[in-house]
């Protein structure tokens, strides 16, 4: 029987009614698009951590269209080919994390480290936040190389998770970046209580005597000796670290003032983008919202709480060994964890609150790119250890 | 010029030695078969000895141009021939070349067959000939239909396999068969709440930035001594004199005193010095720039 003109365009309007995300919609794309609302929200009105969230929280809204996955059209993050596909490969290869990392290291001043190298300790001692979680993983029941990669959430950085969870767990990569990104957005609400119930008043006082002032020879020596130390110990760990020393270096060599202008400006910037908006797009409904993910951010909350209060409790057990006018001021513990220069300024806010005169920014600093360098170090042991 | 010839020199030999360490050593034969009775077949459906070669590398190789032989004496004897796709192995995979001695029919059929009952020797070389890469000798005890293996894929013990239980042969994939990560297993069994993996990691996560602590330490010190002769030296202070006026050190708030009365001293602008001054302006004349040129002689009324 001969088809109508009619039936023609009814049935095509039918085919096409079926590639509409109206007809393939499901209420979980509807609870994830509203997730990427809120995390909009939270970045542009609460202006917490804007430069991560709002890439994420568009890039949740661009992974959650719903379409028909059937139809071959080579658009979703998963499909082989496609555009976000491609980008994606920077997340699933895992090499948009050291790229970052060298744009850390070109941003960084490691001076007040360098001026004060015992701080290093303190970013080591807030590392247990990881192992801590991975221990209450695996009681959870998750897999010794699931746990290491959702543990890992405990480092505050980001891009360290996602280079993590990429090698040991991808299928559970979305959910681990986006909680140890949202973690890192929330510092200023989950440290300060933990701060202030773990110390005393008196403690909250000291005051520490300014950093000297470092040599230029200091400087350069710092990312050459930082590389060669931390990789020989943990070879594993050379992606992370070996970029974030090479951008160091760039800045700090004093000959290379465009490469590190770039890597800590543009090239930081447009990895961020990417990074930040593929991994908002890998969170598909269908394999977000699982009883995993809620056990992954109940986990990743557990780290941020065990990092930060064993780089607290670790400096007040430091100051038991050290002269009474070389005390640690124990709100700088916190900073351990490596979400720069966020939890440094929590320090810093905090101090001020107990005593105006009283600036911690600089000597926070320290632990705080210490726990950059610990959170690498750590990543590389759980990666020889369980890779 | 010649400091420079030099230092480009060493570079260019560190670079060769970089990229001969990345080379093919990680190139091994890793399963013989001389009689092939009821085992793999090849693409014309014929049954003959094979020689698996495996890459142990975490790379791809390239394996064009590199010899197979039978002859020690003869190192060059079949090469591997260039401009086939299929001579670049895939990271830890494994290439079958069959020892059928019709090199005529593809890249993986060998000039030579391997000989029963005898030992058979084979050896694997470089492009130039002269490296030997890995080699084998074969048994002449290895039976018809059986296998000369690598317990472990690239590293194991040679032992001699017959496809009964599971001592698998194992033409083109693993000698070993591994369903599960033995070290994610091991974790499992050994360490069920976390606490070695923890111990452990602590421990070298600690002894990592400890020893970059006392590292800096010394060289902060190192570094204050050196800044601190400069220091003297630049102010023609001595040793002795130092002894009698010199502080330890400067302390931030000393610094900063300072930086802030000579900011004032010499920016602040408080109280002006209240003395007018006129100087006279010389501006050269130029014909391009005159505003006669640029007015109307007679301007309307």
């Amino acid at each position: 029987m001969e088809q109508t003109f009619g039936d023609f365009l009814v049935s095509n309007f039918n085919q096409f009614w079926h590639f509409t995300g109206f007809y393939n919609a499901t209420w979980q794309h509807f609870v994830m698009l509203a997730v990427g609302l809120f995390f909009i929200w939270l970045a542009i009105k609460k202006d917490f951590e804007p430069m991560l969230l709002v890439p994420i929280g568009f890039g949740i809204l661009i992974g959650n269209i719903p379409f028909n996955t059937e139809a071959g059209l080579e658009i979703g993050i998963y499909e082989e080919g496609s555009v976000l596909n491609i980008l994606y490969n920077g997340v699933s290869a895992g090499w948009y994390p050291p790229l970052i990392f060298l744009g850390i290291g070109a941003m960084t001043d490691f001076s007040a480290l360098i001026a004060n190298p015992k701080l290093m300790l303190i970013g080591a001692a807030a590392q247990f936040g990881i192992f801590g979680a991975y221990m209450v993983a695996l009681a959870i029941g998750f897999e010794p190389d699931q746990a290491g990669a959702i543990a890992i959430i405990g480092g505050a950085d980001g891009p360290t998770a996602i280079f993590l969870s990429s090698k040991l767990a991808p299928n559970l990569m979305g959910a681990i970046a986006v909680s140890a990104y949202s973690y890192m957005a929330l510092v200023p609400v989950i440290q300060p209580p933990i701060m202030r119930l773990l110390t005393t008043h008196k403690e909250r006082l000291i005051k520490m005597k300014p950093a000297r002032a470092v040599s230029q020879n200091e400087k350069i020596i710092f990312p050459i000796i930082g590389l060669l130390l931390t990789c020989f110990v943990v070879p594993s760990g050379l992606p992370l670290l070996g970029m974030l020393f090479f951008g160091n270096l760039l800045r700090e060599c004093g000959v290379t003032t465009r490469l590190a202008k770039t890597a800590s400006n543009a090239l930081t910037d447009i990895v961020t983008i990417l990074l930040g908006m593929t991994v908002g797009a890998s969170t598909q409904a269908t394999s977000f919202l699982t009883a995993e993910t809620i056990f992954i951010f109940f986990l990743g909350f557990m780290a941020f709480i065990i990092a930060s209060a064993s780089g607290v409790c670790f400096v007040k057990f430091f100051n038991l060994f050290l002269a009474k006018d070389k005390k640690i001021n124990p709100l700088i513990g916190n900073a351990g964890v490596s979400a720069v220069p966020m939890s440094a300024r929590i320090s810093n806010n905090l101090g001020l609150e107990y005593d105006p005169s009283n600036y911690l920014l600089m000597h926070a600093m320290g632990p705080n790119v210490a726990g950059v360098i610990g959170s690498a170090v750590a990543a590389g042991v759980l990666l020889g250890f369980l890779a | 010029m010649k400091k420079n010839i030099f230092i480009t020199l060493i570079a260019l030999i560190g670079c060769a030695v970089a990229v001969s360490a990345q080379g093919r050593s990680g190139l091994k034969l890793n399963e013989v078969m001389v009689v092939n009775e009821s085992n793999a077949i090849d693409d014309f459906g014929e049954r003959h000895g094979w020689i698996e070669l495996f890459n142990s590398n975490h790379a791809p190789m390239e394996i064009s141009s590199v010899f197979i032989t039978d002859d020690p004496s003869n190192p060059k004897k079949y090469p591997v021939p260039l401009g086939d796709v299929n001579t670049r192995i895939p990271k830890r995979q494994h290439v079958i070349f069959w020892a059928d001695g019709r090199p005529s029919r593809g890249t993986f059929h060998l000039n030579f067959v391997l000989k029963p009952n005898q030992d058979n020797w084979i050896g694997v070389y470089d492009a130039n000939g002269i490296t030997l890469i890995d080699s084998i000798t074969v048994p002449a005890s290895l039976e018809p239909g059986m296998s000369y293996a690598r317990s472990t894929d690239g590293v194991g013990k040679w032992e001699m396999r017959n496809d009964v239980g599971e001592n698998y042969i194992t033409p083109s994939s693993n000698n070993i068969i591994r369903a599960q990560n033995d070290k994610i297993q091991m974790f499992k069994e050994r360490d069920e709440n976390g606490f070695a993996l923890t111990l452990m990691a602590m421990c070298i996560v600690f002894s990592a930035l400890l020893i970059l602590c006392l590292c800096f330490l010394a060289i902060s010190k190192i570094s204050e001594r050196f800044a601190r002769a400069n220091k003297m030296a630049a102010h023609g202070v001595t040793a002795e004199t130092k002894a009698k006026h010199a502080t330890d050190s400067d302390s931030g708030e000393v610094i900063a005193a300072i930086g802030l009365a000579l900011r004032d001293h010499f920016e602040a602008h408080d109280q002006e010095s209240t003395v007018l001054t006129i100087n006279k302006v010389r501006r050269s004349y130029s014909p391009w720039s005159s505003k006669i040129y640029g007015m109307r002689h007679n301007p309307r009324s």
